[in-house]
């Protein structure tokens, strides 16, 4: 085993806990019963990786098995940095058609094409996802496997999940993206977040949506009624309304995790008292930035509680209705800002 | 601009209506139940609603109203702003003992001290008593609620002994203290 691997092995194991480490070696299927026995998994982690090393050595495992328990590991554990969404776009009349070998072959050709260096791999995951783990060379250099960019697609859907990606290297990638889903363009979607989960079911409406309905009562399950009967509501009608309008914006029940939503602002200053600030031609520029645990959740319940009056912004709705989290908020002219910028997204 | 009135209707036999107010109606259901759990003597009519004026639709249905209480939290603001706007639909009758205010969240925040300066003064120029309540634990609901219902018995007139609402209203209302008024 050569250096690469023995850091990239390391720093695997430094991030689990002791505990795990045996699960994730199992599902590794590189280590022999009897070695997975002579493990001592109450030592320190040094030693446990020292351990590991020598018995790779022994089987002859290398870089290769190192990157697959990585991918493993990464797989099992997908919240961890940032992911950004792009979106594909201009779908060919095939698209529907591509295969996972193809769409293989064809991502993986491009890429060895046009960098000479680059290591590439694979997998699809129970559940329809296709998992890429991509380590970057050039030219000249060894890919480097300590830096690799995670992909996930699901074939036939528009989107793509990419994670810790170099912005020298997105060019390839969208390329390579481009080509094997069979698409015209792709482009940033603008939604980045710890959790992949969040993203995905933020994206691929994998949650409890609502639709403005005026027949259908789907809150009507919902249980409005006081627990005994001495206690009236004098508002009940408002807080249904309340309830629909929140779930109309922001879905029912449990909503992906998103954490926050980013509002830049590069609008002119409108206040009529300070003209110190509105007689400026330049933008009063900022940044909104609302975060919370649960964002969705949140904002749903400041609707539906009737700390926020009226109804949603579309500022604030878009967020689930265009899939983003990151909003340009400029001035289109007097008095249709909010509406200007939820078009421009 | 119709008024709450708390004389326009004629009492229930053996009931009292306490109405809790409170804009963002998360303490003041779980207060109702309490307090019905809580009172086996007589029956106890809850109504809640979030700001005043009442919608006029329920009008004929909502029994006579013995007791208002103003649920405050004093991490928003416009908890505050909303009760000192829903105080103006009150008729002058009910601030003769059937009003009082109920603050929650006095010990959290960093505003809330200046907050309580203003509810302790708007309840001084309004003669109403200031009750604070722990709503986050169990007994503190059902603290707050044995004190709403003391209150409520005495300006039901549920009480046996001989105090009307306007006497218990002199006795237990907030009286700005002279550095309040400094402020």
């Amino acid at each position: 085993m050569d250096a690469q691997a023995r850091s990239v092995l390391y720093r695997i194991i430094r991030r689990i806990p002791n505990r795990n480490i045996e699960n994730l070696l199992k599902r590794w299927n590189c280590l022999s019963a009897d070695q997975m026995r002579a493990l001592d998994y109450t030592r320190p982690k040094w030693m446990i990786v020292e351990h590991v090393i020598s018995f790779c050595e022994e089987s002859r495992l290398g870089l290769k098995h190192v990157t697959n328990l990585e991918m493993i590991y990464r797989i099992e554990n997908p919240d961890q940095g940032i992911w950004n969404a792009c979106q594909l776009a201009e779908a060919q009349d095939d698209a529907v058609c591509v295969e996972l070998t193809q769409f293989k072959e064809q991502f993986k050709a491009h890429l060895h094409g046009v960098i000479r260096h680059i290591s590439i791999k694979m997998k699809k995951h129970e559940d329809e996802a296709i998992w890429i783990r991509i380590a970057w060379g050039d030219n000249f250099s060894k890919p480097n496997h300590l830096k690799p960019t995670y992909v996930v697609h699901h074939l036939h859907t528009s989107y793509v999940f990419i994670s810790n990606l170099m912005a020298k290297h997105k060019i390839f990638l969208c390329q390579a993206l481009v080509i094997a889903t069979k698409h015209g363009s792709i482009k940033d979607g603008l939604l980045s977040t710890k959790s992949l989960n969040a993203m995905r079911d933020l994206l691929l409406r994998r949650y409890q949506q609502v639709f403005p309905n005026a027949h259908s009562r789907i809150l009507q399950e919902r249980n409005t009624l006081p627990s005994f009967p001495c206690i009236g509501k004098e508002h009940r009608d408002h807080e249904e309304i309340r309830h629909q309008m929140a779930c109309e914006a922001f879905g029912h029940g449990a909503m992906p995790k998103l954490e926050t939503a980013v509002y830049r602002l590069e609008t002119r200053y409108k206040g009529n008292s300070n003209y110190t600030l509105s007689d400026k031609e330049e933008f009063f520029r900022g940044v909104v930035r609302f975060s919370s645990s649960s964002l969705l959740e949140s904002l749903r319940h400041c609707v539906a509680s009737g700390m926020a009056e009226g109804p949603v912004t579309p500022l604030l709705s878009a967020i689930t209705q265009r899939g983003r989290n990151y909003f340009v908020i400029t001035d289109k002219g007097p008095g249709v800002s909010s509406q200007a910028s939820a078009q421009r997204a | 601009m119709s008024l709450l009135r708390p004389y326009s209707k004629v009492p229930e036999l053996i009931t009292a209506t306490v109405l809790l107010v409170e804009n963002e109606e998360e303490f003041q259901s779980k207060l109702a139940d309490a307090i019905v759990q809580h009172e086996k003597e007589f029956n106890v009519n809850v109504r809640l609603a979030r700001k005043l004026p009442l919608p006029v639709e329920n009008k004929e249905t909502r029994p006579r109203i013995d007791l208002i209480v103003f649920i405050i939290s004093l991490l928003s603001q416009r908890s505050l702003q909303s009760v000192e706007g829903s105080l103006a639909h009150l008729h002058s009758d009910c601030f003769l003992g059937k009003v009082c205010f109920l603050v929650t969240d006095a010990r959290c925040g960093s505003h809330t001290q200046e907050r309580l300066v203003r509810v302790r003064k708007l309840a001084a120029s309004h003669q109403c008593p200031v009750l604070c309540a722990e709503h986050r634990t169990a007994d503190g609901v059902i603290a707050a609620s044995v004190r709403i219902l003391n209150i409520l018995k005495v300006s039901a007139g549920m009480s046996p002994i001989a105090t009307t609402a306007l006497y218990l209203s002199s006795l237990t209302r907030c009286s700005a203290t002279s550095d309040l008024e400094e402020d």
